[in-house]
């Protein structure tokens, strides 16, 4: 049996948003890669582009599946040269926004099953996709939450429930925009055990994640992009891209 | 008191709800899917009704569906008779006659849908449609009862378009207002008053059946 492969994501994006001309070239190498940068510096703009969820001025993204093997593929997500835009639906990209939008008229079970329902072919097929919906109900807490309405939920289990519903369905790509706020330290330390967990597993597609949290970016033991004024400044392993950030965190907490 | 014209109404107002949310429906989720002249352009012909005299309605579809015009002709060929004073006409100028009606809340109610929540959806591979019937439409649902609701009542209220195109045909093209009309017209104040009560009546209701239901009241305004 072959090694299975982690698709691999390359991104070209020039688009203009308000006063930020937004001017990326980046490819996502690792299992985990985080988008660094301060708010407003463009990060959450370049995973709805990626997503599908804008037509970017001028880009060109493909994920590339199986690669270096003989099975490779690509899918040109964007190619604004070539005329070639996918619609979000047909990118197998899943994205937990920041402001967790969760379908008010599904209990939270059905927003978990909603990517993942029209994959189910059998009855095998079924009890394992109900399996994996217990495992991630338990991973991320919310378990005693299935079968409630999202009105009713905390912001924090809203959270849970928006990230753990973007894991259900896998996909190519998960992109998690500021995964972790509003979570508290416990739980905040067990999602990410639990996403490292996810990510030794290639099957299970590439992340990327945006903060602008430097102690974050160092427990994630992800590479890091950093990004400021739309535009890529370096990448590369988070000691090196954050040496700066993390002495001036380091010089903050001493007493 | 007319039941032959009460029936007669309340099957106009029926058919006329019927036929006018499977129209409404594609039309509004189309006009709130996005922006631009088109959709301007079709909401402007869309709420027409609200503005011009039913009787201009009611001439233009006279001519329209009569032996004058080639889409007439071809009706007539069809069907062996004219549109016009049949039930068949009265239901063609009830549905134009009522459209803003329908149409307007259901734009309002998929409007005030999160975007958010398509773009979601769409992430998780969900086509327009699915969208549409998993998340907009439940999402909905208050305007869908008052686009209904509102289109009833208002076909039962009509007056003037269903004069022009319909005359005054017992059991084919005779509502309600009309009899109260010929009720009035014959100095039988007696049984106008009744029909007039009946209409009355019903309208009443129906308003305050509506504004009950808190969620919908939104929808309306929108």
């Amino acid at each position: 049996m072959l090694k299975p492969l982690a698709p691999r994501h390359s991104v070209r994006i020039r688009h203009r948003i308000g006063p930020l001309q937004l001017d990326v070239d980046f490819e996502l190498k690792q299992r985990w890669t985080i988008l660094f940068g301060p708010s407003g510096s463009g990060k959450t703009t370049i995973l709805r582009a990626i997503a599908g969820l804008l037509k970017p001025d001028h880009a060109r993204i493909v994920s590339t599946v199986c690669p270096g093997t003989d099975q490779e593929r690509r899918f040109t997500f964007v190619d604004t040269d070539a005329g070639i835009f996918l619609p979000a639906r047909r990118r197998v990209v899943r994205i937990a926004p920041q402001q967790p939008a969760l379908f008010p008229n599904m209990s939270v079970l059905e927003n978990m099953k909603y990517g993942m329902g029209l994959f189910v072919r059998d009855a095998t097929e079924e009890e394992a996709r109900d399996r994996g919906i217990g495992e991630l109900l338990a991973r991320f807490h919310i378990a005693h939450l299935a079968e409630k309405d999202p009105n009713g939920l905390s912001g924090g289990e809203a959270q849970r429930v928006n990230l753990a519903r973007a894991v259900a369905s896998g996909g190519r790509l998960l992109m998690l925009d500021e995964p972790f706020s509003g979570l508290d330290m416990n739980l905040k330390d067990d999602f990410i055990a639990s996403l490292l967990q996810r990510q030794a597993d290639p099957r299970n597609g590439q992340l990327l994640s945006v903060t602008h949290d430097v102690a974050e970016a160092f427990q994630l033991s992800a590479e890091v992009i950093k990004i400021a004024d739309g535009k890529v400044v370096a990448q590369g392993p988070a000691e090196v891209v954050l040496a700066e950030e993390r002495a001036r965190l380091l010089k903050q907490l001493q007493p | 008191m007319d039941t032959q014209a009460l029936w007669l109404t309340l099957r106009l107002a029926l058919t006329t709800t019927a036929l006018l949310l499977a129209v409404a429906l594609p039309v509004a989720w189309w006009i709130a899917s996005g922006a631009g002249a088109a959709r301007a352009l079709v909401q402007a012909i869309v709420a027409l009704p609200l503005v011009l005299p039913p009787t201009v309605l009611g001439f233009y579809l006279l001519v329209a569906l009569g032996p004058l015009t080639a889409p007439g002709r071809l009706i007539i060929r069809a069907l062996g008779h004219p549109l016009a004073f049949s039930f068949s006409g009265l239901v063609v100028g009830s549905v134009l006659y009522s459209l803003p009606f329908a149409v307007q809340p259901l734009v309002a109610g998929f409007r005030a849908v999160d975007p958010a929540l398509l773009e979601v959806a769409a992430t998780l591979g969900a086509s327009p449609l699915r969208a549409f019937r998993t998340i907009t439409l439940p999402l909905a649902k208050p305007s869908v009862v008052t686009a209904a609701v509102l289109s009833f009542t208002h076909t039962v209220g009509e007056f003037g378009v269903v004069l022009m195109i319909g005359g005054n045909i017992p059991g084919a093209t005779r509502t309600l207002s009309i009899a109260l009309y010929d009720q009035v017209q014959d100095f039988n104040y007696a049984a106008a008053n009744r029909t007039a009560g009946v209409l009355l009546a019903f309208s009443l209701l129906t308003l305050v059946a509506i504004y009950w239901r808190g969620s919908a009241r939104r929808s309306l305004l929108g």
